[in-house]
């Protein structure tokens, strides 16, 4: 289980202020919209963050279009709203000049070939519980994931959606869990994003010796003989910080390091 | 894309239909020089049907690593002739149902046992 819980608190707050402007070309009214601002959690989804930005610019758009899925574009791309939004950030913005981030809100046209459509909550929800249970099989072979209740599922969904630390935690604190002769989990849950996707393999915490491994280590793992750096949550961890730690610290609410890999 | 009927959008059913979806690949996936021998290499794959699931033909199939679980799904509809509305789920280690962008030879690198990728697949949700 954490130790430095004041960490978990402080990656929980992380927020980002965000500037939505519905595309000019979309507006059927006289008078364009203003832009809509949010402060936005760093470990949300898109999807749950936006409903007062439709809200916002649901009017100015024609009636046949209101009824559409709204989709997210920055910089010509369409936004992967099953990213947390954090990664994104970490991904597409480079210097922190650039806040607030700029993203254009569309209701037409959606990019059906690029991102996923969502529907709903629900479908949301599905995809961050797989991820956790996905998580949970590398962590612990699936044991804590498997063995907890409905209710708990629950809560961890609604800690996360409503922004509730305490919530979210008191069931997390669960599938961060080491058994007693462990004391590390089996795997590292984690993903470097790289070249508009990103890749996953079995990394352990600890060496075969016992020595503890480090970011440095899952570097020479994941890109042998590489000058690589790695972005998470807007800052670039030291390369001896533990893996073990980083993944019961700096781990998304999916239970995943997502990890931004800068060559 | 299989629009789940409005009635019925439980969460199971919005992840199949994710899962469902093609992402058209938009070109080289991969730029990196370096790595791309990888992405081109092919994966070994078992399909086990659980529950009502009809049984396929041929089970054991061999994929590019670099295509997406939800490339997996939408080839597997059509080959067993599935209504559009019909669902199909996917699932590792008869656990998880993979992220419809997870690629094969992540899975693969993850998940393989004894050289191949068992996925088991349904027509309801079967882990969850």
């Amino acid at each position: 289980m954490a130790n430095d819980r004041e960490i978990l608190r402080e990656v929980w707050e992380g927020k980002l202020p965000i500037s939505f402007q519905l595309d000019p070309d979309e507006v059927v009214e006289l008078q364009q919209p203003d832009q809509f601002y949010l402060m936005v959690p760093r470990l949300s989804y898109f999807p749950l963050v936006t409903d007062k930005v439709r809200k916002h610019f649901l009017r100015y758009v024609a009636n046949d279009k209101q009824d559409r899925e709204m989709w997210l574009e920055y910089d010509g791309q369409p936004i992967k709203w099953h990213y947390p939004i954090g990664v994104l950030f970490d991904l597409l913005i480079t210097s922190d000049d650039q806040l607030p981030w700029n993203i254009t809100v569309h209701f037409d046209k959606f990019p059906e070939n690029q991102i996923y459509r969502f529907n709903n909550k629900e479908t949301v929800e599905s995809y961050f519980m797989a991820c956790l249970k996905e998580a949970d099989v590398l962590k612990h072979r699936g044991q804590i994931a498997s063995n907890m209740q409905k209710k708990d599922h629950n809560q961890l969904w609604l800690g996360l959606q409503n922004d509730k630390f305490e919530q979210f935690w008191a069931v997390n604190r669960k599938l961060m869990e080491v058994s007693s002769e462990q004391e590390h989990f089996k795997y590292i849950p984690f993903r470097c994003y790289i070249d508009d996707g990103y890749r996953q393999k079995l990394i352990k915490p600890v060496a075969e010796d016992g020595r503890r491994k480090t970011l440095q280590d899952l570097i020479n793992e994941m890109f042998p003989g590489r000058n690589v750096n790695i972005k998470t949550h807007g800052m670039i961890p030291p390369l001896e910080t533990p893996l073990q730690w980083m993944s019961e610290h700096l781990s998304y609410p999916d239970n995943f390091l997502h990890l931004c890999v800068q060559m | 894309m299989s629009d789940a009927p409005a009635e019925n959008k439980g969460a199971e059913d919005s992840l199949q239909s994710l899962q469902s979806l093609n992402i058209n690949d938009v070109g080289e996936t991969s730029t990196d020089p370096e790595n791309h021998k990888n992405d081109k290499q092919k994966i070994d794959i078992l399909l086990k049907p659980t529950g009502n699931a009809p049984i396929m033909k041929k089970k054991k199939w061999t994929v590019d690593g670099d295509k997406p679980i939800s490339w997996i799904a939408e080839f597997m509809k059509r080959y067993m002739k599935l209504e559009p509305q019909e669902k199909l789920f996917l699932y590792v280690n008869q656990t998880f149902a993979p992220s419809p962008d997870q690629v094969m030879k992540n899975l693969y690198d993850c998940y393989s046992t004894e050289g191949k990728l068992v996925l088991h697949y349904c027509k309801t949700p079967a882990w969850g």
